[in-house]
């Protein structure tokens, strides 16, 4: 596996209902992402999109495959190991905010710092960057309630990068934006691809979203249907 | 920040909080009210024990308390100066005993005549001050002698009746003397006002043919923490003597004591029992409403023994943030209680006074239970936030994001 392969996902399937009547979540899937990617993974509600981010990201494991990210098999991790995998690697970027309501803006990415033991000066630091990148300074010690959700959905990316992870994954980002949030939080997460060669990973039925990705999975009942890279005009 | 958001989450639903938090502080408090009220209680019972019945010690020769014959003395008062004068001796008397009957034209009862020096009695039992009708021994009257309110009821005796006392000497031979009462007591023991006669001791120690004889040395000591060091300093003084402390002249009322703490203990220990199920259902309702919460945090990296900790502190929170309340309140209404008393009367005096107990009860802080009602408390928060904090343990993120 060379330096650039981030996630490398092999026939990997998960099946509903095994016992009586199978449901192919996903079906035999094979997925290679490098680094620094823009992708998004499309296709109708039921085609799987959601599972198979599930299983990238170790929050479910799949019925057969292997995945490694970074050359690491995660199905193989136990659930403690997976904790701590993700943890380390992973940013995750959920459909409705998820902030923790009783924690400041702040506070929501700090905590996963904390859980890594970051030194404080570091985790201070980190945070400045992140707020300015996300461009709200401003908004440290405001509480999630005190936030519109398009700025909510901007902590949350804040809190996705706050551990440097190896890849985000991003359940459906804008599916709760208006227009105009929703393109800025496009916007940001665009501009840290480009700028800071993160790799982003996210389903999404959002045509902007799709009209920004640089690489297009499409599934549909479980399966791989296409998988192209649209020309972009900057 | 696991603290943090443990002391915020207990405060997302105040009014579910404070509810909780009160019943705690209600609890502590009632448990706490129970200790004070037992402490006063047998505090008050201990005292009656030794400033008015048994004083801390007694002395008996080896053989007397196993039938109380008359023959078996005490050594002359000159010998046992040496206990008399130890430092932690505050008061002492000695007492001649002789089973015997008493009786009159409508019946008669066993009692126990004591024959005692009336200056030494009242300053070791306060003898004087139990007196309802009649004088201490400072009238004219021949053979006086004093007799308790319910022998008095029970015989139908009056100051000033006549009854006879029939006794054995050491040589087993039948003495019976006519006296006349001089005074009727009562005090809060009233099986020991219904068997005690007494009678100066010049005048049973006359009929019994021993002067300056005595059965029984009562000692009150300056303070109750002497108690041991006094005791073993008398045993080694005179080893051949029967050298009783309160505990063992008493034992129902020291085994009282010992149980009346057990008791408080259980007593609050059921108290905050009832009060888990509550704690345990408010935590399971807080975890129900933040499934999806809790699968998110594990999802982005919190390990299970974090989401342990943060569930197991909140319930911590929960509870000790009553405690405080519950004792304060606790202590303020026993602190007044122990200043005005609290007048048991209405539960049954007679019942009250049969067991030994003052009607007015004067309730004091269990200062030396904290310890044990803090392990109780929080003992009592940790079993509670188990089951909830496992069952939020039991939760798979990708199963919790979906609620």
């Amino acid at each position: 596996m060379d330096d650039l392969t981030v996630i490398d996902a092999h026939n990997i399937s998960k099946i509903y209902n095994a016992d009586t009547i199978p449901v192919y979540a996903v079906n035999n899937v094979h997925l290679h992402l490098n680094r620094g990617e823009f992708t998004a993974l499309v296709g109708p509600s039921g085609s799987g999109k959601t599972t198979l981010l599930n299983l990238i990201g170790g929050l479910d494991k799949p019925d057969a495959g292997s995945i490694k990210i970074k050359g690491i098999d995660i199905t193989k991790l136990t659930d403690a190991e997976l904790i701590e995998f993700r943890l380390r690697h992973i940013g995750f970027v959920f459909q409705s905010f998820n902030l923790i309501p009783v924690l400041t803006a702040k506070e929501n990415v700090e905590l996963i710092m904390h859980l890594q033991h970051t030194p404080a000066k570091e985790r201070n630091a980190r945070i400045k960057q992140l707020f300015h990148e996300i461009q709200l300074e401003d908004k440290l010690n405001s509480r999630p309630s005190e936030l519109s959700g398009g700025q909510q959905q901007r902590v949350a990316v804040a809190r996705a990068l706050a551990s440097k992870p190896k890849f985000v994954l991003a359940d459906e980002p804008t599916a709760n934006l208006d227009t105009q949030s929703a393109s800025n939080l496009l916007d940001i997460m665009d501009r840290l691809n480009r700028e800071e060669n993160i790799t982003f990973l996210f389903s999404t039925h959002d045509q902007r979203v799709i009209e920004r990705a640089r690489r297009v999975i499409t599934l549909v009942d479980g399966k791989i249907f296409s998988d192209t890279m649209p020309a972009r005009t900057f | 920040m696991i603290t943090l958001m443990a002391w915020r989450n207990i405060w997302r639903n105040p009014a579910r909080s404070l509810i909780i938090m009160s019943s705690i502080a209600l609890g502590l408090f009632a448990g706490i009210s129970v200790l004070g009220l037992y402490k006063g209680m047998m505090k008050s019972r201990v005292r009656t024990v030794i400033d008015k019945e048994v004083g801390h010690i007694q002395i008996h020769h080896s053989l007397f308390s196993d039938d109380l014959e008359a023959g078996y003395l005490l050594p002359s008062k000159k010998n046992l100066e040496g206990l008399r004068n130890l430092p932690a001796v505050k008061e002492v008397c000695y007492r001649t005993l002789a089973p015997a009957m008493l009786s009159t034209a409508t019946g008669s009862a066993g009692v126990i005549l004591l024959g005692i020096d009336p200056d030494a009695e009242k300053r070791v039992s306060g003898l004087d001050k139990k007196l309802i009708e009649g004088t201490y021994f400072s009238g004219k009257t021949r053979n006086p002698v004093l007799i308790g309110k319910k022998l008095a009821d029970k015989l139908k005796l009056h100051l000033r009746s006549k009854v006879v006392v029939m006794f054995t000497d050491s040589a087993n031979n039948m003495i019976s003397a006519a006296c006349r009462v001089a005074g009727i007591f009562e005090s809060e023991n009233a099986p020991l006002d219904q068997r005690s006669v007494y009678i100066p001791s010049q005048i049973i120690n006359h009929l019994l043919g021993m002067e300056q004889a005595s059965h029984e040395m009562c000692i009150l000591l300056h303070t109750d923490e002497s108690l041991e060091d006094t005791y073993l300093q008398m045993k080694n003084l005179f080893p051949l003597l029967k050298i009783e402390k309160w505990q063992d002249l008493s034992p129902e009322t020291a085994l009282l004591v010992d149980v009346a703490n057990q008791y408080s203990i259980i007593i609050i220990t059921i108290i905050m029992l009832a009060l888990a199920f509550g704690i345990i259902n408010t935590m399971l309702m807080a975890i129900l409403e933040r499934t999806r919460e809790i699968g998110m945090l594990m999802a982005l990296g919190m390990s299970k023994s974090k989401v342990f900790a943060l569930i197991l502190s909140e319930t911590l929170y929960l509870t000790l943030a009553g405690f405080p309340f519950g004792l304060f309140f606790s202590w303020t209404t026993i602190t007044y209680f122990n200043r005005v008393g609290i007048n048991l009367s209405a539960f049954r005096e007679e019942l009250m006074k049969s067991f030994g107990f003052s009607q007015i009860v004067y309730p004091e802080f269990p200062s030396e239970q904290l310890t044990r009602v803090v392990l109780i408390v929080v003992s009592t928060a940790l079993i509670s936030g188990l089951f909830p904090a496992l069952k939020a343990l039991s939760l798979k993120p990708v199963d919790a994001l979906r609620k």
